[in-house]
């Protein structure tokens, strides 16, 4: 295989040669090799023996990223540097790490999460599990395997089932879409590859756990789902990864083809460790008839800047966003959606929850476009963010682009503080005021919360408590 | 920096990147947005800016470099009661010391005007009739404007500006509402279709004093208000109020930054357009910041927009920023929706013909704000002016 590469690349054998930090002797991420550069992207790339067209799409995806700014909009990313940053760490690294490794209060957090035992009882219930830069583990149900449904890491994706890996793949985000996209095109690895044939319903969902384990790591999942016509399929995915002094990236991209008659529902809990960048693009696109629901938990991470999009392609697609963001201490979460409404009678929703405390900053920024000829089409943004403190902010930036009469377009925010009226009331029954105060948040993410699966809820209940530690007094 | 430090070994492309850690780091807050007199701290805009991204800029470009009035082409008349009073002199650097531009437009105004006009209600003064300013062009003539408006502690009094004909205009506008007195600014724009008109308006509220800031917009090629508010004491009020209507080929855009920094102040924007024929398109954009001094604060803003016609446009983006939780309220809502023919069928089954009934609906649309503006001879002047505007439909059938 190596060889086959080779030949069509004649470079790569010098390449080969250098070996830098990806040997398998180098067994610790410390070890592992920092910056960006072609030679980089290529090793990568022969590591995984990809066929020479993804080869050729990363490296053109590198100058694609080279070329574009930062962005100048949204938050301060001048933390990031390029540079230190560690793309590619080789899973078989994690064996050097356990829990008793990490500092005690991030090991205490993850004890009181029990994420430990969950992600144990998981793994027999049969999921993806991505540590570092590559998936670890997967299975799938018997069941569904037997009715035609995909269900593995990226990279076996690609291997196994190149010719509609080839199709989709980056087919809804292009390589230039923007500069966090390119990175992602040029240095993925891992995430998930699902594809759901005609008419068959995945019942339970499909789980993916990512992990970045090594300071200054940079992960770059790429998942694509293509759910086929009359279809359904539900994947959820979390994340964390330890807290070190500098500063982690991780930056995925997810495309979702969603065909005619055709419902996925993809659920985010983030938990990054409050030193990990979040820059994630998700974008799905609906045919006619079809329906696409991002829910979008963001509770960890320093900074997060994320909009998952759905292009209304089809008559009649459905577009639905809920999401939900905690800034605390230190926490910038500019989370948003976005809808673009292509075809006739299409409608979208989007409910925004944020909170902010400690000095936290949530900010909702979203977009909704109603393209010319997309008649009938209806559109409604709501947002709320609850303020704990006298120190906390929040922001609100909802960009609405209508370029057609016939349709309605709605959008509220309201801003509130915390009241003391309620905070009184449950005093007055005996609870502690932490205790109310978690409370009241639990009730203003209540019609979020319970579109979640149950151990999803239970932990975003869990997250909402250790948040708000502290929060009072 | 550490890439150099920690790389290992091989051949690290240094310096294939420019853009890591002195990277540019966006406005954090809407607050950071650049300020100067200065034309040359303004580069020409190229439309890709947050602040121009909407707005045709190549249209604009007579008004984005330093020139000369066309003193022959404009005509300013004023129509003052008692305790109201006008005199022309010359900007000086700080005008009023109210405004300062935000954008290449306003600097480039502000250093080619060559005339102020200062407009002053003398303190405790309550003129019973309006103080009307008239603005008229002719053959799209240059005109460079600086009004500064200054109502003197506890006053209380209209002020009316009405534009009108054909110019290329650039303006400021300083308001500075001194404490307790109440401001009704009233600024319409009844341009000719040839007519660009780029003006910010800057105001200052200061202790318990309250503006009623209301702006109409009609006519004009291009239009472009931008209004700045802030306070200077406790207990402000301001109430931003607008009304525009688009036909084929107008753009009508208007921006508000309601800068909140004082504690217990409150402010209310409401506007609300109507859009007609193709290529219609209207530009609303309301930022307020409610910075951390700023308890008990209260502020709302609202936009809506009806669409007429096919091929015309709304944008919508109403912006805010919270920095303590120590407030009584803030809340936005923006909605751009059809002409509604339920409505219209309502009408017509009970009679009334559907050109009658058309209107009817969209005045009923306006009504709310309009009816706030308290203003007679305003509000009867834009009742008008909508009949008109929706009197030039082309066709009055349903379409679609």
């Amino acid at each position: 295989m190596t060889s086959h590469i080779e030949e069509l690349n004649p470079g790569l054998k010098d390449i080969g040669r250098y070996q830098f930090g990806w040997a398998d002797r180098d067994e610790a991420g410390a070890s592992a090799r920092r910056g960006l550069s072609p030679d980089v992207v290529r090793d990568i790339s022969t590591r995984k023996s990809e066929p020479q067209w993804m080869t050729d799409l990363r490296l053109k995806a590198l100058r694609l990223f080279e070329k574009k700014p930062m962005p100048t909009w949204g938050s301060d990313l001048t933390g990031i540097d390029f540079q230190n940053i560690k793309y590619f760490v080789k899973s078989t690294e994690k064996q050097a790490t356990s829990w008793d490794e990490l500092p005690e209060d991030i090991r205490n957090t993850y004890d009181r999460l029990g994420i430990p035992e969950a992600e144990k009882q998981r793994l027999v219930a049969g999921v993806a599990a991505q540590y570092e830069s590559e998936v670890v583990y997967h299975q799938i149900r018997e069941d569904l395997e037997s009715q035609g449904v995909i269900f593995l890491d990226t990279d076996t994706g690609l291997r196994e089932h190149e010719d509609i890996f080839r199709e989709y793949f980056g087919s809804v985000i292009p390589p230039g879409d923007n500069k966090f996209a390119s990175l992602n095109t040029a240095v993925w690895s891992g995430g998930s590859f699902v594809y759901v044939p005609p008419n068959v319903h995945v019942e339970i969902p499909l789980q993916a756990y990512f992990r970045i384990n090594t300071e200054n790591m940079g992960q770059f999942e790429r998942t694509l789902i293509i759910a086929d016509e009359g279809s359904y399929v539900h994947y959820v995915e979390g994340c964390t990864a330890p807290i070190y002094k500098s500063d982690s990236l991780h930056s995925a991209v997810v495309e979702i083809i969603v065909k005619k008659n055709a419902r996925v529902r993809y659920t985010t809990i983030q938990n990054w460790s409050n030193n990990v960048y979040n820059l994630v693009t998700k974008r799905a696109t609906c045919d006619e008839g079809a329906t696409m629901e991002w829910i979008d938990g963001n509770i960890g991470s320093k900074v997060t800047m994320k909009y998952p999009a759905v292009f209304l392609l089809g008559e009649h697609a459905r577009g639905e966003t809920l999401s939900i963001a905690f800034a605390g201490e230190g926490q910038h979460q500019d989370a948003g959606s976005k809808m673009v409404h292509a075809a006739p009678n299409t409608s979208s929703t989007i409910i925004s929850k944020s909170v902010a405390r400690g000095g936290g900053r949530t900010s909702y920024r979203g977009l909704v476009q109603i393209l010319e000829g997309s008649h009938g089409s209806k559109s409604n943004v709501v947002c709320d963010a609850l303020l704990v403190d006298e120190i906390s902010r929040s922001d609100t930036y909802p960009y609405v682009d209508v370029r057609e009469d016939d349709v309605q377009m709605g959008h509220e925010a309201t801003v509130s503080k915390v009241s003391e009226d309620q905070l009184f009331y449950l005093r007055s029954r005996g609870l502690t005021e932490e205790e109310a105060m978690a409370m009241i948040v639990r009730g203003f993410v209540e019609p979020i919360a319970r579109e979640l699966p149950m151990e999803y809820a239970l932990e975003l209940n869990r997250l909402i408590e250790l948040q708000m530690e502290g929060a009072v007094g | 920096m550490s890439l150099l430090a920690d790389k290992t070994q091989g051949p690290v492309l240094v310096g294939a990147h420019t853009d890591s850690g002195a990277a540019f780091v966006p406005d954090q807050s809407r607050a950071e947005r650049k300020r100067s007199y200065a034309v040359a701290d303004f580069t020409v805009p190229n439309g890709r800016e947050e602040d121009w991204r909407f707005t045709p800029v190549d249209r604009l470009r007579p008004l984005f470099e330093v020139g000369p009035d066309d003193r022959d082409g404009v005509t300013v008349t004023a129509d003052t009661p008692d305790g109201v009073t006008v005199s022309h002199g010359t900007p000086g650097s700080v005008g009023l010391g109210v405004g300062i531009p935000a954008d290449r437009a306003s600097a480039v105004a502000w250093e080619s005007a060559s005339v102020m006009t200062s407009l002053a209600v003398a303190p405790g003064a309550a003129p019973a009739e309006p103080a009307v300013l008239r603005v008229t062009g002719h053959d799209k003539a240059r005109l460079n404007g600086h009004l500064a408006i200054s109502a003197g502690a506890h006053s209380r009094s209209v002020v009316v500006v009405a534009h009108a004909g054909s110019v290329r205009c650039g303006a400021n506008v300083e308001i500075d509402v001194e404490d307790g007195a109440e401001l009704t600014l009233v600024s319409v724009q009844e341009w000719d279709d040839d007519s660009l008109h780029v003006a910010q308006h800057d105001a200052r509220i200061g202790r318990d004093a309250s503006l009623r800031h209301i702006v109409v917009t009609l006519g004009g090629a291009i239009v472009r208000i931008s209004t700045n508010v802030l306070y200077s004491g406790t207990g402000g009020s301001f109430e931003g109020l607008g009304v525009y209507f688009a036909d084929a080929g107008q753009h009508l855009e208007h921006r508000l930054f309601v800068d909140h920094e004082p504690p217990n102040c409150r402010s209310d924007v409401a506007y609300k357009g109507a859009l007609q024929g193709d290529g219609a398109h209207t530009v609303w954009v309301g930022d307020v910041l409610i910075r951390a001094s700023a308890g008990g604060t209260n502020t709302y803003e609202l936009n809506r927009n009806l669409v007429l016609t096919d091929g015309a446009r709304a944008d919508s983006v109403p912006n805010l920023e919270i920095e303590t939780g120590q407030i009584e309220g803030a809340g936005h809502a923006s909605a751009t929706g059809r002409f509604d023919d339920e409505q219209l069928f309502y009408l017509q089954a009970r009679g009334i013909p559907e050109d009658t009934a058309r209107r009817l609906v969209v005045r009923g649309f306006f009504a709310s704000i309009v009816q706030r503006i308290g203003v007679p001879e305003i509000v009867e002047r834009i009742m008008a002016a909508i009949d008109r505007e929706l009197g030039a439909t082309p066709q009055t059938e349903a379409d679609g």
